[in-house]
Parts: C-alpha cells; structure tokens; sequence
C-alpha cells in the first residue's frame, strides 16, 4: 500500500516537473524572452562596462554599493565568531585525543593544496570573462585552507598576516570606490580605462575589485575555520 | 560524436543514480560511503567526459576536471571512513569481514 501511494506521488510529482519546465525556454536566445530591466542589462552591460559577464557586471557596477554590504556583513560575522572564540583561554584537554591524519590524506593534501589554491586564484581572476568572481574564488581558496588543516597539521598558517590581507582587501574595495568618487562622478564608478573587449585586462576596475573581494573572503572564511578548529569542542 | 557523448552521459547519470539508491538502501556508514563514492566517482567521470566529448572545444578542461574527481573523492572517502571507524562507529551485523582489526592503532576504537 505504501509503495503504491510513493509510486503514484512519484508520477504527480514527476508529471508536475515535466509541465513546469515544459514552459521554461531552454536553449533559445534568453534576452527577447526577458523583461525589460533585464533586457537593459543583457544588452547594455556588456557596452558600458566591458564585463563580458553579465552577473559580474551587476554585482561589481550596478550594485556595487550592495556588495560592499555584503562583504561587510562577512567580516562583521568572522569578527562576532573571533570574539566569541578568543573570549575564553585556550582549552587543552582535548590535545591527547587529537591523532594525525593518515598518510593518504597528508599526501593528497600537499598535492592539492597548491592546486586548489590556483584554481580559486582563477576563478577569481577571470570573474569579468566567466562564471565566477570573488565570493566563489574565495570560497574555493578557504576550502583548500579546510583541506590543510585536515591534512597537514604540522604546518601553521600565520593568522597574523591572513588579518592582515583580509583588512588591506577591504581598504583597497573601499579606496577603489572614493578614487570614483574622486575621478568619476559617483562611488565605485569606473575610472580606469576599458581595455580590450574579453581581454583579461578589461573592464576597468573590476578586476581589481574582484582580486580585492577574493582575498577578502578567502582570508576571512580560512580564519572563521581556524577559529571553529582551535576551539574544538 | 554527439551520440558517443550522449551515450556516456547516461552512463554516467545511470550510475549516480545507483549511488544515490545504495545511499538510501545500504544498512551501514561503510557501505553507505561506497555507494558514495564508488558510483559518484564513476559517474561524474563519465558525465563530465560525455560533456567534453560532445562540445570537442571543453574537452580538456572536462579531462582536467575528471583527473580531479578522481583524485579528490577517493580522498575525502578515505578520511570519512577513517574518521568514522576512529570515532567507534558499529559495522552492520551482518559484515563478514573487518581488516582494520589486523591494525593496532584501530585497535581501541572497538567498544565505544
């Protein structure tokens, strides 16, 4: 009986999807079918501001201010989780149970750390070419810093200087936006020149911007991750 | 060509979905990570080679993104099912064979 109701919720719920994505158009040119502030961006994102990436286009530019915003709220989170981890001393009574990883992972460790590392760096450098940017690429490099402390724990990553690169980010996002403000007419405005249309050198500042917001958030999650592991409970 | 493609593309979505049902069906961590990972990898490598055979311009970077599949899950596998056996997880009852007894440093992870 059960499996006759799950076989005939399966169908209703299968013939439901088929209906629903019947109407969606895959494949065909997606900017007649958008409404019109979408068909403003499709069309004019590209001329004005020389991302071939459309996304990178509105999140950088568009809302740029918006971005700031949420690259803030992330530091705001890994400042509330270092306060609420460096508030105690140091707890060491789980040292003894700790045991080091095994040959397998220390190996597949040094092996892809550098690679993950160069694959995050990518994402976020192409992030006005392709899909990706700075939160992805960052995510990615904090995933390979997660990956070093499972794997390699003799090796200490100086959190010092993480800060460091995180906080020197997110001054060089904030300087880029006043410099617009400053040679342009409006905050995070682009005042560099364009550069060659799907060249790695264009579009101006947003490059710059994504490199700055990659680190950021790359520096940032590897700390909130440190800051999970030392405490370890 | 496209047909080859379209061919290894089902191949592999066949075996991600028997890796998604061994999930569900499998009694145990153990069995229920070789389900995971055996058929995911397999799977993905298939998938993803099918991608790059039938647009020939992403085939490298279809084969770059298999090499890593194959490197990375196997890996990952490993340390879930080490960690598991470490923190005292039970075997099924009805597992007939258990080689990490033959190692000592498992050996005190037994009764928990």
């Amino acid at each position: 009986m059960r499996i006759l109701i799950s076989c005939v919720l399966l169908v209703i719920l299968s013939l439901g999807l088929v209906f629903a994505l019947e109407q969606a158009p895959f494949g065909s040119n997606q900017i007649d079918n958008a409404d019109k502030p979408g068909r403003f961006y499709l069309n004019q994102g590209m001329e004005k501001t020389g991302a071939a990436n459309v996304v990178t286009s509105v999140v950088v530019t568009y809302r740029g201010f918006d971005t700031l915003g949420e690259v803030t709220i992330l530091f705001i989170a890994a400042i509330g989780l270092g306060a609420v981890f460096h508030s105690r001393k140091k707890v060491k009574r789980y040292e003894k149970e700790k045991q080091s990883a095994s040959l397998i992972l220390q190996t597949g460790c040094r092996f892809l750390f550098p690679l993950i590392v160069l694959f995050g760096t990518y994402v976020f450098i192409h992030g006005h070419l392709s899909p990706g940017g700075g939160f992805q690429g960052g995510v990615i490099i904090a995933s390979a810093f997660l990956l070093l402390f499972l794997g390699c724990e003799e090796k200490k990553i100086p959190m010092k200087s993480m800060n460091t690169v995180e906080s020197l980010a997110g001054i060089i996002f904030v300087g880029i936006g006043l410099a617009g403000l400053y040679w342009g007419e409006s905050f995070l405005e682009n005042f560099l020149p364009r550069g060659m249309d799907y060249m790695l050198l264009s579009g101006g500042v947003i490059p710059i911007i994504y490199i700055a917001i990659g680190f950021k958030v790359g520096a940032e999650l590897a700390g909130i991750v440190a800051g999970l592991i030392e405490r370890n409970p | 060509m496209h047909i080859a493609g379209m061919i290894a593309i089902g191949i592999g979505v066949l075996f991600l979905f028997l890796g998604s049902f061994g999930i569900v069906r499998l009694p145990d961590v153990y069995n229920r990570l070789q389900a995971g990972t055996k058929c995911t990898t397999f799977g993905c490598l298939f998938a993803v080679l099918g991608v790059g055979i039938v647009e020939p311009a992403w085939f490298w970077k279809a084969l770059l993104v298999s090499l890593f599949v194959l490197l990375t899950n196997p890996i990952s596998n490993h340390a879930l099912g080490r960690a598991a056996k470490k923190s005292g997880v039970p075997l099924w009852d009805g597992s007939v064979v258990d080689k990490s007894r033959d190692f000592p440093s498992y050996a005190n992870t037994e009764k928990l």
